[in-house]
């Protein structure tokens, strides 16, 4: 075909692309959907529902039919709309919703069975037998119903995030966000300017109107050269703003490189974040249709795009046959003018309202509405109803001008409720919508250009005014000042079906049916009939349904509702809101000092939390995980193990009243903890039930070490940092996290003595000079200053040792190297976890948010000659009174393993929550003890020593009988500790 | 000196860094770091320290407001040394805890003023840049990690990330730089 006259195409250069294979030109400048209709295709995919074909109805990002698959292979990117794919050379696109080619596609038979088909059909059709729903049904209705597919390929490409700070945001470089803009800029303050198409200008770029008497292109220019050379204006075009969040902040998508055909090294997009003093929003309006029979064939658009299409990108509607204009305002009949002088033949303008006058030189049917169209994979004809009868015109597109809907979408976040604005047939921004969001021009109401441009200039000075700027009026050109004189005329009555929401196959006949079944709330509607939904959001969809439901129910538009946007107001994809980052780097992690090490000895890791840490160290010849745990449990048991647990919490006290402070924080007494000393603590929620467990270290008398667990590392600090601010802020009290300070390893077994002594600068570790539970600062390795502890988690003689983190590595080493002859052995979480259940210790399986600490055998440790966080709490009726206790299992047949989570039961008592005893809270194989072993909460355990119950995992449907014993499989006096 | 041998927070014997057009990453192994918190009733030492947002240098230490009455404390060149023994004799009275292997420094230079660097923060932190001029310090989450962000200069910025990150911290940095030169 060839294209028009003018245009803001470069017609110096070809860009070729393919469309369902077949190869076509077209010129920078152009969208996808604009380079198809200069080559003469107007049938680009097929309707959701009914497999209809359908082609391009809008030329932005309103539109619903001309979704296509942009790219191939992991770029592939389904329901792209045409209407926004840039052009670049070398372009695949294909068409998708269709079984056979596009042209003949087999579930068309859906639009033959389309009785069946209507709204809700599913919810009452499939629902016998209920095991078909998942298995049958729904596979059978995703596939026959839906749009475009994913590549199920990773996505190749990188996206990257970033934060923009402005006194104005400008959403929209229309005439009202130009003007807005300028003024702003000039004004002197940080302006950011976001559109999203690839070029300034918004509806002038699509309209024929001239600026001061010349071409609009040139004003654009002319303030784009000026907001260029502005250091405090930056402009982003390709950048949507999808949302308005909290506190002035926008979520905008920049398209970086969307246009290209890959984006090379670069991110394919970039999530901003813009924090926004103030914002105007100049996002314009969208044109809506009138619903008539058989409104959806290809070749039938909105009557702004098709002048769009003419003005902009110099083409017509994809056809050379003539063309008709269905209108119920004036502007329908501008499009008619545009398009006639371009060149493209009008058959007729076609305009509902009564009494209206020839614009130019067209055949003008007035008080006529379109009542049918033929025309398979295109438009051929539309049916004419006038008031002298019927008459059928051969044309090959339609342009429907219906009035236009301003975008409130943003000015409608916050629950901002759009109110009517009954003169304009429109709902336009209301009160209560975000602050410090100003909307100005035609998604004000204000459409016309000199409204516009005056809007977007004063709207600018309001917002900055209150910023203390004082924007001047900038020189705004002469435009056009027309008025639409729109009618109330919705859709048109009739028998056959006329599409209102194309993009999900709504009907006015779904709508009626709608209200027919009570479905009558705006939100009923929606989600009865899926109006609204998908890609579009229903933009050109929206305001027609509740007109037509209003006429339904006989009730104003603004009785009948308004419908609430929600971000994104449009499409945006994971991969941008994700962030780019995949596999190990898909959320931060952290390694513990010794990470390297381990990774080169044959450690497989665990994620706790952020943490990866060691879980097994693999040897040669091992081939089951349970061989390498064993080896290391037995290791550490015979000889000495060594375990980084630089993971746990710690936290630095310090302060004059850092005793008093830590003997309010604990449960059990602090305040007698002597210089050189550690000590167990709990620690209680201030519900009285048990939260986290660690040690305490004295290292002066004003100063010290605070351990937790991993996982409560943050939690802890933080009510630490709580009650230092707010519950006792009159405590001279200073806190401060070491935990990635220092590495620390656990070394532990009856040799670990003897091998630290090998490592420490003539430090005494004897029993009587460093006995169990001290702890001392002491240099090692020749002058390295550490820390040493004496406790243990294994049960053994134990100790925990602590140098700067950049020496974690090299102690593990000489560690190991030093230890060789004791059969030093590293061990992961899978063989601390082994031992400390072997030895009784509670860790996070017990501490599970339901504990006492007499549930756990500490209930003495709670003090009551002190307050302390949840110590009365922890006495009230219902704790005091719980029975259960932590107890030990053993299976009755050795070969039986406990399973952790199985609930227990009095031997014969039925499997039911009335005769529940308990659970089991930990289990592991138990080397030392030769069978597997479990914890467990048990009632009355205290009382049940030596009992045989029942443990039950009916999610297994097995059942074990476990001999109730101690907590302690290990050395239960504490000897080894001691020794 | 010990008979060990220290490890750099990115694993390695020798601190990393990398150039991507006019930025370059270096990772800073030698600065000493503790911190510094006032206690109750005890008079104002004598160094003069920053205020809320702020960093500057005093005796050779340079330091960073973390809160109320609290401090970070550069000590370059001293990461090997006793830290906390060395800010006490200066601060007496305090409390200080010896921070310098909590953390991993990283230095982000410019061989072309403030606009790569500034193109940089404005993807790595949510910092109003008309705010953030030479002398300026803050807290600010980094791909959900907490860094302490600071403006050494126009053209060079300090970040100090939590140690046992660096590897997810460096990535993320070193994304940042990398995608700004491939973006043009």
């Amino acid at each position: 075909m060839k294209r028009l006259s003018g245009g803001l195409i470069d017609r110096s250069q070809h860009l070729s692309f393919t469309f369902n294979g077949k190869r076509y030109q077209g010129h920078p400048g152009d969208t996808l959907a604009s380079a198809l209709l200069a080559n003469g295709v107007q049938l680009v995919g097929r309707s959701f529902k009914y497999h209809r074909p359908r082609g391009i109805v809008a030329a932005g990002s309103e539109e619903p039919n001309a979704l296509v698959t942009l790219r191939e292979g992991a770029r592939a990117e389904p329901n792209t709309r045409a209407t926004m794919a840039e052009l670049y050379d070398g372009l695949v696109a294909r068409s998708q919703n269709h079984v056979g080619s596009l042209n003949f596609d087999l579930l068309a038979v859906n639009d033959l069975l389309s009785p069946f088909f209507a709204a809700g059909f599913y919810y009452k059709t499939f629902m016998w037998p209920r095991a078909f729903w998942e298995k049958l049904y729904e596979p059978a209705i995703r596939r026959a119903a839906g749009l475009g597919e994913l590549s199920e390929l990773p996505d190749p490409d990188a996206y990257d995030r970033g934060y923009l700070h402005a006194d104005l945001l400008v959403i929209g470089a229309g005439p009202a966000g130009l003007a807005a803009a300028l003024a702003a800029g000039r004004a002197g303050a940080r302006v950011i300017l976001a559109d999203e198409d690839f070029r300034l200008g918004g509806r002038l770029l699509a309209e024929s109107d001239l600026l001061d008497g010349a071409p609009a292109t040139e004003w654009i220019e002319a303030v784009k050269a000026e907001l260029e050379s502005l250091p405090n204006v930056r402009i982003l075009t390709r950048t949507v703003i999808f949302g308005v969040y909290d506190h002035g902040i926008y979520g905008a998508v920049e398209r970086v490189s969307d246009h290209l055909p890959t984006p090379g090294g670069a991110v394919r997009q970039t999530l901003w974040r813009i924090v926004a003093k103030r914002a105007v929003l100049a996002a314009g309006a969208t044109e809506r249709h009138i619903p008539f029979a058989d409104n959806d064939r290809p070749g039938i658009m909105l009557a702004g795009a098709m002048r769009a299409y003419a003005n902009r990108w110099a083409t017509g509607p994809g056809t050379s046959a003539p063309v008709a204009i269905f209108t119920n305002n004036d502007d329908g009949h501008r499009t008619a003018l545009d398009l006639m002088a371009r060149g493209v033949p009008v058959a007729a303008v076609i305009d509902a309202r009564r009494g209206v006058e020839r614009q130019g030189d067209y055949r003008l049917l007035p008080e006529a509405e379109v009542v049918g169209t033929q025309g398979r994979l295109g438009l051929h004809s539309i049916r004419v109803r006038t008031s002298r009868g019927n008459d059928t015109l051969q044309v090959g597109a339609l342009g429907v001008a219906g009035g236009w809907n301003p975008n409130v979408h943003l000015a409608s976040h916050h629950r901002g409720r759009p109110v009517w604005d009954g003169e304009k047939l429109a709902f336009v921004p209301g009160q209560g919508g975000p602050s410090g969001l100003f909307p100005a021009g035609a998604c004000a109401g204000k459409g016309s250009t000199a409204e516009a441009l005056a809007d977007g200039l004063r709207v600018a000075q309001e917002a900055l005014a209150d910023l203390g700027f004082a924007a001047q009026a900038v020189p705004l050109p002469h435009a056009e000042s027309r008025q639409d004189n729109t009618a109330p005329i919705w859709h048109v009555p009739g028998k056959r079906r006329a599409w209102v929401d194309f993009q999900n196959d709504v009907t006015v006949k779904d709508i009626a049916l709608a209200h027919k079944e009570n479905m009558r709330p705006v939100e009923h509607l929606k989600r009865w009939t899926t109006l609204g939904m998908a890609t579009d959001q229903g933009k050109t969809a929206n305001v027609t349904a509740l007109a037509v439901m209003a006429e339904l129910t006989g009730k104003t538009i603004p009785q009948t509702g308004t419908t609430i946007f929600r971000p994104p107001y449009t499409g945006v994809s994971l991969g941008v809101l994700g962030g780019g980052d995949t596999g190990a780097h898909f959320r931060p992690r952290r390694l513990t000092p010794t990470h390297h090490w381990a990774k080169a000895n044959g450690a497989t890791f665990v994620e706790v939390g952020p943490w990866m840490r060691a879980q097994y160290f693999v040897r040669p010849g091992e081939t089951h995980w349970r061989q390498s745990v064993d080896r290391e449990v037995l290791a550490v048991r015979a000889g000495v193990g060594l375990c980084d647990v630089t993971t746990l919490g710690k936290v630095d006290v310090q302060g004059a009243d850092a005793t008093v402070f830590l003997d309010r924080l604990y449960a059990n007494a602090m305040a007698s903890l002597k210089v050189g000393m550690v000590r167990y603590g709990l620690m209680l929620r201030e519900d009285g039930t048990a939260y986290d467990d660690g040690t305490c270290a004295r290292l002066a008398e004003d100063h010290y070490v605070v351990t937790t667990t991993t996982a409560n590392a943050g939690p802890v600090y933080r009510n630490m940092e709580f009650a230092r601010q707010c519950l006792w802020p009159e405590l001279d009290v200073q806190l401060i996290s070491t935990t990635d300070a220092w590495a620390q390893i656990a070394v532990a077994g009856p040799k670990s003595r003897e091998l630290l002594t090998r490592l420490v600068d003539g430090f005494d570790l004897s029993n009587e000079a460093f006995p169990f539970m001290a702890c001392a600062p002491l240099t090692i390795c020749g002058g390295l200053r550490a820390r040493l502890f004496r406790i243990s988690f294994s049960g053994e003689l134990a100790y925990e040792l602590a140098v700067p983190a950049r020496y974690g590595h090299a102690l593990m080493a000489r560690l190991m190297e030093a230890g060789a002859d004791f059969g030093a052995t590293p061990y992961g979480t899978e063989a601390l976890g082994v031992l400390r259940i072997e030895k009784g210790h509670a860790a996070g399986a017990e501490l599970n948010g339901q504990t006492t600490g007499q549930m756990i055998g500490l209930g003495k440790m709670v003090s009551s000659k002190k307050d302390a966080i949840g110590n009365i709490m922890s006495r009230r009726e219902g704790l005091a009174a719980d029975k259960r206790l932590l107890v030990g299992l053993q299976p009755v047949n050795p070969a039986d393993t406990v399973v952790p989570g199985s609930h227990l039961f009095t031997q014969g008592a039925p499997r039911d929550l009335a005769h529940d005893q308990g659970w089991i809270t930990s289990a592991a194989y138990s080397p030392h003890v030769g069978s597997s072993i479990g914890l467990a909460f048990l009632e009355d355990g205290a009382n049940r020593m030596g009992e045989v119950i029942t443990a039950a995992n009916p999610l297994q449907g097995s059942e074990v009988a476990v001999r109730v014993v101690p907590s302690h499989f290990v050395d239960p006096e504490g000897g080894r500790l001691r020794a | 000196m010990p008979d060990l041998s220290p490890l750099c927070a990115l694993g390695a014997a020798t601190p990393r860094r990398v150039t991507h057009g006019a930025l370059t990453l270096t990772e800073t192994p030698d600065c000493g770091l503790a911190s510094l918190a006032l206690r109750r009733d005890t008079p104002p030492p004598a160094l003069d320290l920053p205020g809320p947002g702020r960093w500057q240098t005093a005796d050779g230490l340079t330091l960073i407001w973390t809160g109320p009455g609290q401090w970070l404390v550069e000590l370059p060149g001293a990461a090997e040394t006793d830290v906390a023994t060395t800010l006490a004799g200066k601060v007496p009275g305090a409390s200080i805890t010896e921070q310098t292997d909590g953390w991993v420094l990283y230095e982000i230079t410019s061989s072309a003023g403030a606009a790569p660097i500034e193109r940089f923060l404005e993807r790595a932190a949510n910092i109003d840049l008309t705010r953030f001029a030479p002398g300026s310090a803050t807290r600010s989450p980094i791909e959900h990690l907490g860094t302490y962000v600071l403006r050494r200069a126009e053209d060079r910025l300090g970040i100090w990330g939590m140690r046992s990150a660096a590897e997810s911290l460096w990535h993320a940095l070193d994304g940042i730089a990398a995608r700004l030169v491939s973006r043009g």
